[in-house]
C-alpha cells in the first residue's frame, strides 16, 4: 500500500475510530547470520507487519543502544557486505512485498557517494531511507537524490525538538517522518504519555505519515499510539527476542530454525494485534 | 587566551561539519552559542588564565636538546615540554577550558572518553578541582594498556567505565560517551579530548589548546631562533593543531604532523590516515579522512601508543594536509621506542610514546636541516604512564619477573 492510499491516522480519529497503527518491524540482515536473519524476516512478514525497517549493519552505530549495536557487530562478524544487503532486500520482497525502509548511517551511505547509494536503494525496490546522521541541512544531497530516484528520505524528529527544527524539517516536505518518542538512544523502554502524544500531534500539520519509535516494546504501547500515528516502529524488542532464543538454547537454535521463527512470530503477532 | 571573532568555522575546506542524529542537535546548538559567548568574555578568559597559571603550571618550558643536537650535527633541536603540565600532557588545557564552559552552562556532570588515559586523567583532575561529577568511558584494551591512568582517574574521584563494544579502544569509548550524552545533556557536558567530532568541538579544542602554540611562539622569539619546522604527533590531532595554531595563516615555518606508522602499511597494522591510506568519510559526527573498508566500515588500527590508534584525523588537520600547509610523516612503533630511549639518555627527558612519534620525526628533520635553523618538537606528554609498556619492551624477562614477584608479595 502506498502512503497516499492509506487512511491517515488523523482522518480516522475525525471519524471517532482510532485505528491500531501498522507495525514497522526492524531487523538486521546477517544477524545472527544470513539464513537465520532471513528466518527472522519471514516470521515478521508472516505475522503481518506493515513495513520492514532493514538496518544495514555499521561498525559505529552511535544512535543505537547496546542491543542493536551488538547485533550489528555480530552481523558484520557473520560477513555482511553492503552489496549482499541489497540483494537480500530483493529476497525479502519476493517472500512478501511490504514496503521496505532501509536504515543505516552516513558512514556507509557516504562512502561511494550518497547519490549512488540512493540509486542502488531505489533499484532494489526500497520505499524509504532512514539515515539519522544525515539530517536535513547536513544531508550531503540525500534529500535531493531521493527525489531524483523517487524514493523517500525519512527525517527524524525527537520529542525534545524545538519548533524551529520542526519547521526546518517540514520544509523538505517529507512523505514520512520518524518520530523519536524519547531523547537518547534506541532500546530503553519509553512511557507513552501526554507529552509524547502532544509532540506527535504537533507534527500532524506537516502532512507526513508518522512513524513513531524508540523504546516501543509492547502491544499496550502500540495501542496507546492509535489515532496519533500511522505506524509504530519496533526495533530492539525483536533483537532481544532473538538474543533470548540464542542464549537459551544455543545448540538447538543453531540447528533448528523453527524455535527462532516461532519466538519472533509470536511477539510480532502480539504487536500487530492479528 | 585571545578573543577572536573567527573561532567558529564548522567546516575546514571540505571537512568538518555536524553530522549527528537529531537527539544531539540541541546540546550541540547550545554548546556552540555558549562557546562563542565565552570566547568573547574577558571574565571567562581570566578564569582560564588563572587556572592555567596556578593549576596547570603554565608556561611549560622550551628545552634546548643540546646533546642530541651535537650528536646529530644538523639543526638545533628544541623540545616544548608540554608534558610537564599538570597530569602529564597537553590534555589538561582543553579539559580546563571545557570544564569551565560546562560550569558556565550550569552543568553539574562531566563525561569524557579516553584512549591513552591522559584526557581522562586531565578531565578527572579538573572535575575534582571544580567540584563536578565525572565519568570517563575507556576501551577495555586501553584500560589494560594504560592501567596507571585508570588508578589516577579513580583517585581523583572519577568513575571509569570499561567499554567492551567494537574494537574496545578510543573510538568505541567515543560512541559510548555520545550515547550517554544523548539522554543526559540537560545536566551533563561531554568533554571531547581531541580536535574532532561534530562542530563546535574541533574549533573549541583548537582554541583551548592554542595556548601551547602561543607560548612556543613567544619562547622562540625571545630566544631569537630561526625556526624551520614545528613537529607534533597526530592521533586525533589536538596537540598538533594547538601547537600549529598561531602559524596556520602564514607560509613559514614548516608544520609537520607525525602519524602512527605502527608495524607496517597493511590495513590493521598502523593508524596513518594521511598520505593516501585514509579515505573521505563521515564518522562520529564529522567529515574527514578515516581508515575505512570498501563499504565504509571503520577498519581496525594498530599503534604501540594508545593515544594514536584512532581511525580518523581531526577535520582541520585533514584540510591543512590537503592544502599542503601541514606535511605528514609516519613513525613506526620501533622508531618511537628508540626516540624515547635516545631523549632519555641524552636529555634526561622521557617522552610519552605518542609524543615520541613526533620526537622520532624531529630527529630526522634536524639531520636534514642546517645548524643555524631550529626544529621544535612538542613533547605533548611525558612518559610516566607508559612504564608498563616500555619496561616490557625494553627488558621483557626482568619486568615479568618483577611483576610476578610483586604478585606473590601481594
Amino acid at each position: 500500500m502506498n502512503a497516499a492510499d492509506r487512511p491517515r491516522a488523523g482522518q480516522d480519529r475525525a471519524h471517532g475510530t482510532a485505528v491500531r497503527p501498522a507495525v514497522m518491524a526492524h531487523m538486521i540482515p546477517w544477524f545472527p547470520d544470513r539464513e537465520r536473519s532471513f528466518t527472522i524476516a519471514r516470521a515478521l512478514l508472516d505475522a503481518g507487519v506493515g513495513y520492514l525497517e532493514v538496518q544495514f549493519p555499521y561498525s559505529d552505530p552511535t544512535a543505537d543502544g547496546p542491543a542493536i549495536q551488538k547485533a550489528c557487530a555480530d552481523a558484520l562478524d557473520a560477513g555482511f557486505r553492503v552489496a549482499d544487503g541489497f540483494e537480500y532486500l530483493e529476497r525479502l520482497r519476493a517472500h512478501r512485498d511490504v514496503p521496505i525502509f532501509l536504515m543505516s548511517y552516513a558512514g556507509l551511505v557516504y562512502r561511494r557517494g550518497v547519490a549512488e547509494f540512493v540509486r542502488r536503494a531505489a533499484d532494489h525496490g526500497v520505499t524509504g531511507l532512514i539515515v539519522p546522521d544525515l539530517p536535513p541541512g547536513s544531508d550531503e544531497g540525500l534529500y535531493e537524490a531521493a527525489q531524483r530516484y523517487a524514493i523517500s528520505a525519512v527525517p527524524v524528529l525527537v520529542v525534545t525538538a524545538r519548533q524551529a527544527r520542526i519547521d526546518a524539517v517540514a520544509a523538505v516536505r517529507p512523505a514520512y517522518i520518524y518520530a523519536a518518542l524519547r531523547s537518547g538512544i534506541t532500546g530503553r523502554r519509553t512511557v507513552i504519555d501526554s507529552d509524547s502524544l502532544a509532540f506527535l500531534d504537533r507534527l500532524r500539520p506537516i502532512g507526513a505519515e508518522l512513524m513513531a519509535g524508540f523504546g516501543v516494546q509492547s502491544a499496550e504501547q502500540v495501542q496507546a499510539l492509535a489515532g496519533h500515528v500511522e505506524t509504530v516502529v519496533v526495533g530492539s524488542a525483536f533483537v532481544r527476542v532473538v538474543e533470548d532464543v540464542l542464549s537459551r538454547r544455543p545448540a538447538e537454535a543453531a540447528r533448528h530454525t523453527d524455535t527462532l521463527y516461532e519466538a519472533v512470530h509470536a511477539v510480532a503477532r502480539e504487536l500487530v494485534g492479528s | 587566551m585571545q578573543a577572536t571573532h573567527s573561532v567558529y568555522h564548522n567546516y575546514f575546506g571540505q571537512f568538518g561539519g555536524r553530522y549527528v542524529a537529531e537527539v544531539l542537535r540541541t546540546p550541540l546548538d547550545l554548546l556552540e552559542e555558549e562557546f562563542a559567548e565565552a570566547m568573547e568574555d574577558p571574565g571567562f578568559q581570566r578564569e582560564f588564565d588563572t587556572i592555567a597559571d596556578q593549576f596547570v603550571g603554565r608556561p611549560t618550558p622550551l628545552l634546548y636538546a643540546e646533546n642530541t643536537t651535537r650528536e646529530i650535527g644538523g639543526a638545533q633541536l628544541y623540545i616544548k615540554m608540554e608534558g610537564l603540565a599538570h597530569t602529564g600532557a597537553h590534555k589538561i588545557n582543553n579539559a580546563v577550558g571545557q570544564a569551565l564552559l560546562a560550569r558556565r552552562m550550569g552543568k553539574t556532570r562531566i563525561i569524557a572518553e579516553t584512549g591513552a588515559g591522559q584526557h581522562g586523567v586531565a578531565t578527572a583532575a579538573v572535575c575534582a578541582k571544580l567540584g563536578l561529577e565525572c565519568r570517563v568511558y575507556m576501551g577495555e584494551i586501553d584500560i589494560r594498556r594504560q592501567k596507571p591512568n585508570v588508578f589516577w582517574m579513580q583517585m581523583y574521584g572519577a568513575e571509569v567505565v570499561p567499554v567492551t563494544s567494537g574494537s574496545r579502544t578510543l573510538k568505541d569509548a567515543v560512541n559510548e560517551a555520545l550515547r550517554d550524552w544523548a539522554h543526559s545533556f540537560p545536566e551533563t557536558h561531554y568533554v571531547i579530548g581531541s580536535a574532532l567530532g561534530p562542530s563546535p568541538y574541533p574549533d573549541m579544542v583548537r582554541e583551548f589548546q592554542s595556548v601551547v602554540g602561543r607560548e612556543t611562539r613567544q619562547q622562540v622569539e625571545a630566544a631569537g631562533l630561526e625556526v624551520a619546522a614545528l613537529v607534533a604527533c597526530v592521533g586525533g590531532g589536538s596537540n598538533a593543531i594547538g601547537f600549529f595554531a598561531p602559524y596556520l595563516d602564514q607560509p613559514e615555518p614548516r608544520l609537520v604532523g607525525v602519524e602512527a606508522g605502527g608495524t607496517g602499511d597493511q590495513p590493521g597494522r598502523h593508524a596513518a590516515r594521511m598520505g593516501g591510506l585514509g579515505t573521505p568519510g563521515i564518522v562520529q559526527g564529522y567529515k574527514s579522512l578515516f581508515l575505512l573498508d570498501e563499504d565504509g566500515q571503520v577498519q581496525p588500527t594498530h599503534s604501540i601508543s594508545a593515544g594514536l590508534d584512532y581511525p580518523g584525523i581531526g577535520p582541520q588537520l585533514a584540510s591543512l594536509g590537503a592544502s599542503g600547509r601541514v606535511e605528514f610523516r609516519r613513525a613506526r612503533d620501533q622508531q618511537a621506542l628508540d626516540a624515547v630511549g635516545r631523549f632519555a639518555r641524552n636529555e634526561g627527558v622521557v617522552f610519552a610514546l605518542e609524543s615520541a612519534h613526533g620526537g622520532a620525526a624531529a630527529l630526522q628533520l634536524a639531520a636534514e636541516l642546517p645548524p643555524h635553523q631550529a626544529v621544535v618538537v612538542n613533547m605533548s606528554g611525558r612518559g610516566d604512564k607508559d612504564l608498563f609498556i616500555m619496561a616490557g619492551e625494553l627488558d621483557r624477562r626482568a619486568w615479568r619477573e618483577f611483576l610476578l614477584s610483586e604478585g606473590d608479595r601481594l
